[in-house]
């Protein structure tokens, strides 16, 4: 199922990503930094674009298949975004970072493919949002039935398969944007900032959804190692 | 002098942060005060954690291959010079940066 931003998403246009700073630290390989290399590949070195491809495509492919949810579409967007960066690399002005910029064009090409298959929902800030979470006393103190410790337990679950079958349902279950948020940080590991330009989303709307997709998840898993909350 | 965190409901709200290591420091100690007096908080911060280890665990998704050489085949036709393998790339790159030294007599 695909899953795309919130209250500000629709595709922005690439020269609204702000103006920050892109400080490029050496890199511990060896390797020429992005910035350089951008300035090859504006000249027109190909083997310059090639070692940017090489760099960025992995998180470039987990950001495409998290939007579509299909390996046919990410590698569809996949193409049709570094096409899309390499034609558009005179534009670039190195205000922000590569990476950020690319991830831009890759999420503005998974929506517009998303929109063509009819896929996008109209309105996804007005999804009525029913993410389960941990349960409080009225002082705020936790229930008991939120606080039991099955984080030692998880490993001989996870050898038989039964988890990763609740772990996956469970994630199919959360609202379309809190998935993607959740896939991003915390399975393939984007920065806040990246999934914020990304998604067109503000840094804080980003931690606000992963937390609380973080904790609805926390909750299904608790239901699956104690039984359901009655 | 940092406000102390009295209620599980306010270390919850700030537990995401927390484990990023992006809270401000005297949140942290705050809420690093609280978690030694409370037990259940404790378990919820293990099971927090718990929560994004094993999701990663069996959601993580690596590219594959095919794709990849697909994608560089695909590119290879449009993009001027593209080399066609990592190798070639570091290659020339090599070249390219050895080209721009200055060379010893």
């Amino acid at each position: 199922m695909p899953a795309t931003g919130g209250a500000r998403r629709g595709g922005a246009p690439l020269d609204e990503i702000p103006n920050t700073p892109a400080p490029e630290e050496p890199r511990a390989d060896g390797q020429p930094g992005d910035r350089e290399l951008v300035e090859r590949a504006q000249k027109g070195d190909g083997t310059a674009f090639a070692m940017l491809v090489e760099r960025h495509q992995r998180q470039l492919y987990r950001l495409a298949l998290r939007m579509t949810g299909s390996e046919a579409d990410a590698q569809e967007v996949l193409q049709e975004a570094f096409l899309n960066a390499y034609q558009k690399l005179p534009l670039f002005r190195g205000e922000a970072q590569f990476s950020s910029w690319l991830y831009r064009i890759a999420a503005n090409s998974a929506l517009m493919r998303l929109r063509r298959k009819r896929r996008a929902p109209d309105a996804l800030g007005e999804q009525p949002l029913e993410l389960s979470g941990p349960k409080f006393s009225a002082e705020g103190y936790l229930e008991p039935t939120s606080s039991s410790d099955w984080s030692q337990r998880a490993d001989e679950r996870l050898m038989s398969g039964q988890l990763g079958t609740a772990i996956n349902k469970a994630v199919e279950e959360l609202p379309e944007d809190y998935r993607t948020v959740f896939l991003l940080k915390d399975v393939d590991g984007l920065s806040n900032e990246d999934i914020a330009q990304a998604l067109d989303l503000s840094v804080p709307a980003v931690k606000s959804r992963l937390h609380r997709a973080r904790l609805a998840l926390r909750e299904k898993l608790g239901e699956f190692f104690e039984g359901p909350v009655k | 002098m940092t406000s102390p965190i009295q209620h599980c409901k306010e270390c919850v709200e700030l537990l995401g942060e927390y484990i990023e290591g992006t809270l401000p420091p005297d949140r942290a100690k705050a809420l690093e005060d609280h978690l030694s007096l409370c037990p259940p908080c404790i378990t919820f911060v293990r099971t927090y954690r718990a929560t994004r280890k094993l999701c990663r665990h069996v959601l993580a998704r690596e590219m594959p291959e095919e794709l990849a050489f697909s994608l560089k085949s695909f590119l290879g036709k449009h993009v001027p010079g593209f080399a066609c393998s990592q190798s070639e790339a570091a290659d020339a790159a090599a070249v390219a940066k050895a080209d721009s030294e200055p060379k010893k007599v």
